[in-house]
């Protein structure tokens, strides 16, 4: 049985790419275009990770992150946070200088390279 | 002083003003005659500031010599009198001294005496014309210090921007209304104050501090940015600086205050509307290059030898295009100031052996000779850590862009005056004069036929810039063409400023 992984991003390109890297892994992949389609489809589409972007319009990713980990039913899902943030800067740093704390279970930049998304994903979904 | 010497003669005996006249004029000297005391008031109130002394005979019909002596010394208190008595009284003699004459000669008397007596005077006369001359020239450069005082001070107080200065011990002598007005402190707190009682904001008072134990000559300033009340009200730039005697010995400060609130202002707005643009851009830019990853990597299907390599070298210009929007995020966040806030006491070799260690692979794929020297013992800054690996990174990767294939790119720690030095040369293709004085300008670049190989935006040095500008400290750079760069970093150490072993 496939892991299903749940991609949420307000950029329709970069969700089908993503899905394209993660089909070719086998993975099933279910897409949400924006903060509050992605909190639904957590609770519709039963994923066993999601990928969530950080800049969206409707509910920016580090809101949607912590009403994930607050939910009792939602908290156990690995969240891996997408980045678009240079990666010169720490994260921890960027989320210092958003004044936000978040409790995603792992960081990547995007653009990503496929064998590295992949990888994160897998030692996520091993843990 | 007029040159020619003149001398007035009343008497009213003919012989008496004609032997005189016979004598003295024999020496070079100027010689008036009056017959008698009606006479010679006119002659001195028509020659008043050309006759230098007088030969007065005591005994004259009409106005007697006592009443003519009276009124000279009426006129002119200063004016020398010899008086001729004619039967060498002595009574007379005292009498005349009394009311003032300078001296007496009994007639009858010889030329010689008469040349004496007359010398006398005029030495005296000299002397007291160069005393004269001496108090008037005083007294003018007095006035004319006084008003360069006023002149000064009423520029100082009609300056739009802020001027303080203090003393060698660190208190403050000299304040205008701008300064007051900036920082919000009454002129009477300000003046008279020690620097550290004033209730400046801290980092200028440090800064005040620290510019009189400035140890190194020549021209050290020190610029930074303050904000004074509320967040974002008033934004000022200081320059403070030290006054040096002509022994190079400190004596003081100068801080020259600006307000650049509304440049700030301007500058906001231009750091959101970059920032803004940027992030519209990186979003599109970075599905781009996802879409281009996923081609390539064979997920969307075959690709061709051919069409791998187009679509290698379109990742590569999308990778730039993220870098320069990465760059100008950078910027706007150091304008905005937020890049900057956590600092922290640091050891700068353990940021520079880390940088150099990411920056070992591009050193060595060009053959480059990457070194790094550092004595034992290097004081700890105040600084934010990952500006400071910001400010290395640039500047070596910098180094190793500009430096031809096997040269030689060498990074030193070292301590000067009060600052942690560090240096980054490179055996590279050096910077020309003309563009020397403005490598730090953003967005500008070199351009030769020997950069334009090389991928930048222009920011990367502003960036270390302003980096190094809102840690107090400064930064320099040093290049021949065809030799080398040398850029030099001076950084404030820390406070409590004790050494580590590492």
């Amino acid at each position: 049985m496939p892991k299903k992984i749940l991609i949420v991003d307000d950029d329709p390109d970069l969700v089908e790419a993503v899905t394209m890297i993660l089909e070719s892994k086998n993975y099933e992949v279910a897409a949400a275009y924006g903060g509050i389609e992605g909190l639904q489809k957590a609770r519709t589409e039963n994923p066993d990770l999601i990928v969530l972007d950080v800049m969206m319009p409707d509910k920016d990713g580090y809101a949607v992150c912590k009403e994930l980990k607050a939910d009792p039913q939602l908290s156990n899902i690995p969240v891996l946070l997408l980045t678009a943030v240079v990666s010169k800067i720490p994260t921890t740093r960027y989320t210092q200088q958003m004044g936000l704390e978040t409790e995603a279970d792992d960081y990547i930049d995007k653009p990503v390279e496929p064998e590295v998304l992949v990888k994160r994903i897998e030692t996520l979904l091993t843990k | 002083m007029p040159d020619q010497i003149n001398i007035l003669v009343i008497d009213d005996e003919l012989v008496m003003r004609e032997g005189c006249t016979r004598i003295l004029s024999k020496d070079g000297w100027g010689v008036i005659c009056a017959e008698n005391g009606k006479q010679g008031l006119d002659q001195i109130q028509s020659h008043l500031d050309q006759i230098d002394v007088i030969l007065l005979d005591l005994m004259m019909p009409g106005m007697s010599g006592m009443e003519v002596l009276d009124q000279i010394r009426t006129i002119n208190p200063n004016l020398l009198i010899i008086v001729i008595t004619g039967y060498a009284t002595v009574e007379s003699a005292v009498e005349a001294m009394k009311k003032g004459a300078y001296d007496f000669i009994p007639k009858p008397f010889t030329p010689d005496q008469l040349r004496i007596v007359v010398r006398r005077a005029l030495e005296r006369r000299i002397l007291q014309k160069e005393a004269d001359f001496l108090r008037r020239e005083r007294e003018r450069s007095l006035r004319d210090i006084a008003t360069e005082k006023s002149k000064i001070k009423t520029i100082i107080n009609c300056m739009g921007d802020g001027v303080l200065v203090c003393d060698g011990d660190g208190c403050i002598v000299l304040s205008n209304p701008a300064a007051s007005r900036m920082l919000k402190i009454p002129e009477t707190s300000l003046l008279g104050n020690f620097v550290s009682q004033c209730n400046l904001p801290p980092e200028l008072s440090s800064a005040m501090a620290q510019s009189l134990k400035t140890k190194e000559m020549g021209y050290s300033a020190l610029s930074q940015e303050l904000s004074i009340g509320e967040a974002g009200e008033i934004y000022l730039r200081a320059h403070t600086a030290p006054v040096r005697n002509d022994l190079g010995e400190i004596m003081g400060s100068v801080t020259v205050l600006q307000d650049i609130s509304h440049l700030k202002e301007l500058d906001k707005m231009k750091s959101e509307f970059i920032a803004m643009v940027a992030h519209e851009l990186r979003a599109p830019i970075a599905s781009v290059e996802q879409q281009l990853t996923v081609i390539l990597n064979g997920i969307a299907g075959e690709v061709t030898e051919k069409q791998e390599q187009l679509l290698s070298r379109a990742k590569e210009r999308t990778k730039g295009l993220l870098t320069l929007i990465n760059d100008l995020l950078d910027l706007s966040k150091i304008e905005a100031g937020v890049m900057v806030q956590y600092k922290e006491p640091l050891l700068l070799q353990e940021v520079i052996l880390k940088v150099i260690d990411l920056m070992k692979a591009e050193a060595g794929a060009k053959r480059i000779d990457l070194q790094f020297s550092a004595p034992s013992q290097v004081p700890l800054i105040q600084a934010d850590r990952n500006s400071m690996e910001g400010i290395f990174n640039n500047l070596i990767s910098n180094a190793i862009k500009y430096t031809p294939e096997g040269g030689t790119v060498r990074v030193t720690l070292g301590e000067e005056a009060g600052f942690v030095k560090a240096t980054v040369s490179d055996t590279g293709i050096g910077i020309k004069k003309e563009d020397l004085s403005r490598i730090f300008d953003k967005f500008y670049r070199v351009r030769t036929s020997e950069t334009r190989q090389i991928i930048g935006t222009g920011l990367g040095l502003s960036i270390v810039k302003s980096i190094v500008e809102a840690h107090l400290g400064t930064i320099s750079v040093e290049s021949e063409v065809g030799k080398g760069t040398t850029f030099t970093v001076l950084l404030p150490k820390e406070k409590s400023g004790s050494g580590l072993e590492i």
